[in-house]
């Protein structure tokens, strides 16, 4: 029982991790079609300002203004650089934000150094809220994962049920036609990449003190968010958080099993002799893989339902 | 007008690359190939610097030879296995007998490679490898070359001083191992079981698990989880970066209480990335050569250590460089030559001064030995970390020595030696 309680708790608070950081790139890609390479990039940003304005002014504060600065410039590389690469296909935005990453990296680098900065934990959050089964629970954890449950709601139905929400699915659709009744669409895409951005950044704000804020941060979570987006479906922000989710149980349960397919055979009585290469394949533990598993969930979805879980399109 | 203007031009270029001939044959080269941009450059600009410094002390001291200067020359490989080797290309056809490198096995790897097929076909203008930080235990085992010599402890001995050192605490019981699963980490995972099993038999190993590296794991609560229903009192990991902090943090945030043994998590700039209460909230224990707060500390050290503060603005933390360069020198003044082979033959069981007693590079293998500490963080030292400015607000507090004779291992090293 502990152990279920354990692998699903920790599984959530894993996926919601993942949401918050996949969910700003599914947004951007479901309304404007543009693969944002330089995502991870805004999450970094969003921990670097969170880092500096925590400093000065303390981490409540710095959770408002580092994501609406973020927002900003996100909105501003929409406006003066996006925009005008957009006419050049898709191939040029890819490369654009390609590019974009690598100059945010070596712009961080060149403000705030190259080893990790010290961005911690807010004193007033950091205190065991609860314990379970010999694991203490931190507040701070907890109030992470309420944070993120609170983005997706907020997210969600401003999206289907307010107005602002019906323009933007609109103008994604039917550019000219909401063009034509009176709505600047341009300035729609500008906002709907500066609240992409905004997300990434808010996610750097809450998780850079848990994973650690160093330039090379960007980089190592490129990877994980492209496979929950397309996992999840491109474009599907409830895709983004179930497929999350499923990621976060399935690594957490994974990591807990220590059987592989040589004590499997061992338990139903035989012994194996081999050497060499195969031996090493059916030593390994799932715990081993676990971290392959969310790469091998991409690649079974792309050959089953290319589209994803809840995607209308495919990829 | 215009012709006076590129004759003096061209005047002064002869002059300045004449000048430049001529320090060229004065001083004794000797390159770096370390990374000086990516994720991993300031760990080699801090290795360069350090090194800089030692140069820049011998050679106001009265250099070498009888004036000669020491002269380190910088190349960045940007921590691209690939581009080390096309830097050290450059080496080769700038002619620089002396090549140093410590960041990353894999790129020490190739240099060892390399060096080994120039050196064969080109006698006479053999170069020297100086190791300074790479650890892999093969280098000094079955891959050992006479060019190549190592002032840094390897693994097999970073481990055998950790176990000796939990040997001697017997409130150790259990332990639990967890590696990073690539040649580094397996190898330390090999280590560590052997010498849990001859040198340190009471304790027991409850878990041994190689994780995938580099930081692509973001959540550690399930290992966290796995430790703490394994009830293992002792960590034994060699993770290093964000493997090693975000594993210490996991453990802090869900109140696991264990003691951690590693090689590389106490580094300077992953204990400050953690903050002081995470490091500080489970014992996070160091090996290394020295440490500045620990009370045996030369004398002569802490007038280099301070010294070495004034030049960089950075607290001390590896001793390597110096005592590298030290016998380096020692030995060209011993061949009263500046030739590799010479100097590799007097290198040959040559010693040095050690933080704590004589250190020596043994001949059979060209692996050094000195005394290794083991330390953990505190923030209750005489004095903190200091790096460019920043007050870490930490240090280390030793928690004791092992010395060079326990840490003395059999090799398998049958070394092919140039005839003279």
């Amino acid at each position: 029982m502990d152990v279920i309680f354990f692998t699903l708790f920790n599984g959530l608070m894993y996926g919601m991790l993942l949401f918050m950081l996949s969910s700003g790139l599914t947004l951007i890609f479901g309304m404007m079609g543009v693969l944002n390479f330089a995502h991870a990039s805004f999450f970094m940003l969003g921990a670097y300002f969170a880092y500096q304005i925590s400093k000065y002014i303390g981490f409540i504060p710095a959770l408002f203004i580092a994501p609406l600065i973020i927002a900003f410039c996100g909105a501003m590389v929409e406006k003066y650089a996006l925009r005008r690469v957009h006419k050049f296909g898709h191939v040029a935005e890819l490369l654009f934000t390609f590019g974009l990453f690598y100059i945010i990296e070596e712009l961080v680098q060149m403000i705030w150094g190259k080893v990790p900065v010290g961005y911690h934990v807010p004193e007033f959050m950091d205190f065991t809220l609860f314990s379970m089964s010999g694991m203490g629970y931190q507040a701070y954890a907890i109030f992470t994962l309420l944070v993120s449950i609170a983005i997706f709601l907020a997210l969600f139905s401003v999206l289907t049920k307010t107005r602002v929400g019906l323009i933007i699915q609109a103008a994604l659709t039917h550019p000219e036609i909401v063009s034509s009744l009176g709505h600047n669409v341009p300035k729609v895409f500008m906002l709907v990449f500066g609240l992409g951005c905004a997300l990434a950044g808010l996610a750097g704000v809450l998780a850079g003190n848990t994973l650690g804020t160093e330039p090379s941060m960007a980089l190592s979570l490129g990877p994980i968010v492209f496979v929950v987006i397309v996992v999840g479906g491109l474009g599907s922000l409830k895709g983004a958080l179930v497929a999350s989710i499923l990621i976060g149980v399935l690594q957490t349960a994974a990591i807990s099993l220590d059987v592989s397919i040589n004590s499997f055979i061992e338990t139903i009585g035989l012994t194996v002799n081999i050497e060499s290469l195969w031996h090493i394949l059916i030593d390994l533990t799932i715990s081993q893989v676990a971290p392959i598993l969310p790469y091998l969930l991409l690649v079974v979805m792309l050959i089953i339902r290319p589209r994803g879980l809840f995607g209308n399109r495919d990829v | 007008m215009l012709t006076n203007f590129i004759k003096i031009l061209l005047l002064s270029i002869t002059l300045i690359s004449y000048a430049s001939i001529t320090k060229a044959k004065d001083t004794i080269k000797i390159a770096i190939i370390e990374p000086m941009s990516g994720p991993l450059a300031s760990v080699g600009l801090d290795f360069i610097e350090g090194l800089e410094f030692h140069a820049e002390r011998i050679n106001e001291a009265g250099g070498v030879l009888g004036g000669r200067h020491i002269e380190i020359v910088p190349y960045d490989n940007a921590m691209v296995a690939e581009k080390t080797i096309q830097q050290l290309r450059k080496v080769i056809d700038e002619d620089i007998r002396y090549v140093t490198q410590g960041v990353g096995s894999n790129h020490a790897l190739n240099i060892i490679k390399t060096l080994q097929k120039h050196n064969k076909r080109n006698p006479g203008k053999e170069i020297m490898f100086l190791n300074h930080s790479a650890v892999t235990t093969s280098f000094t085992n079955e891959l050992c070359n006479f060019y190549h010599f190592r002032f840094d402890a390897n693994v097999d001995m970073k481990v055998a001083a950790l176990v000796a050192q939990m040997a001697k605490d017997p409130s150790i019981k259990k332990v639990y191992l967890l590696n990073q699963n690539y040649a580094y980490g397996q190898s330390f995972q090999k280590a560590a079981r052997k010498f849990l099993a001859e040198r340190a038999p009471n304790i027991e190993v409850v878990g041994d698990e190689l994780i995938v590296p580099f930081g692509k794991i973001l959540d550690f609560n399930p290992y966290v989880a796995k430790i703490t229903s394994s009830g293992a009192d002792t960590v034994l990991t060699g993770n290093w970066g964000p493997d090693a902090a975000r594993l210490i943090k996991a453990s802090a945030n869900s109140e696991l209480k264990v003691q951690f043994y590693t090689i590389y998590a106490g580094i300077p700039a992953g204990i400050n990335s953690m903050g002081k209460k995470v490091s500080t909230f489970n014992k996070v224990i160091q090996v290394t050569e020295s440490h500045e707060n620990d009370a045996s500390h030369p004398e002569w050290l802490k007038e280099i250590d301070s010294e070495y503060f004034k030049f960089s603005n950075k607290s001390p933390y590896s001793d390597r460089q110096r005592f590298m360069l030290e016998m380096f020198v020692k030995a060209v003044e011993k061949a009263e030559s500046t030739d590799p082979t010479a100097v590799g033959f007097a290198l040959e069981g040559m010693t040095g001064r050690g933080a704590h007693g004589e250190i020596y590079m043994r001949a059979i293998d060209h692996q050094i030995h000195f005394d290794m500490v083991l330390s953990h963080v505190s923030t209750d030292v005489e004095k903190t970390f200091i790096y460019n400015n920043e007050d870490f607000g930490m240090a280390y507090v030793t928690d004791g020595w092992v010395s060079k004779e326990d840490l003395t291992l059999p090799t398998t090293c049958k070394m092919k030696r140039p005839k003279i």
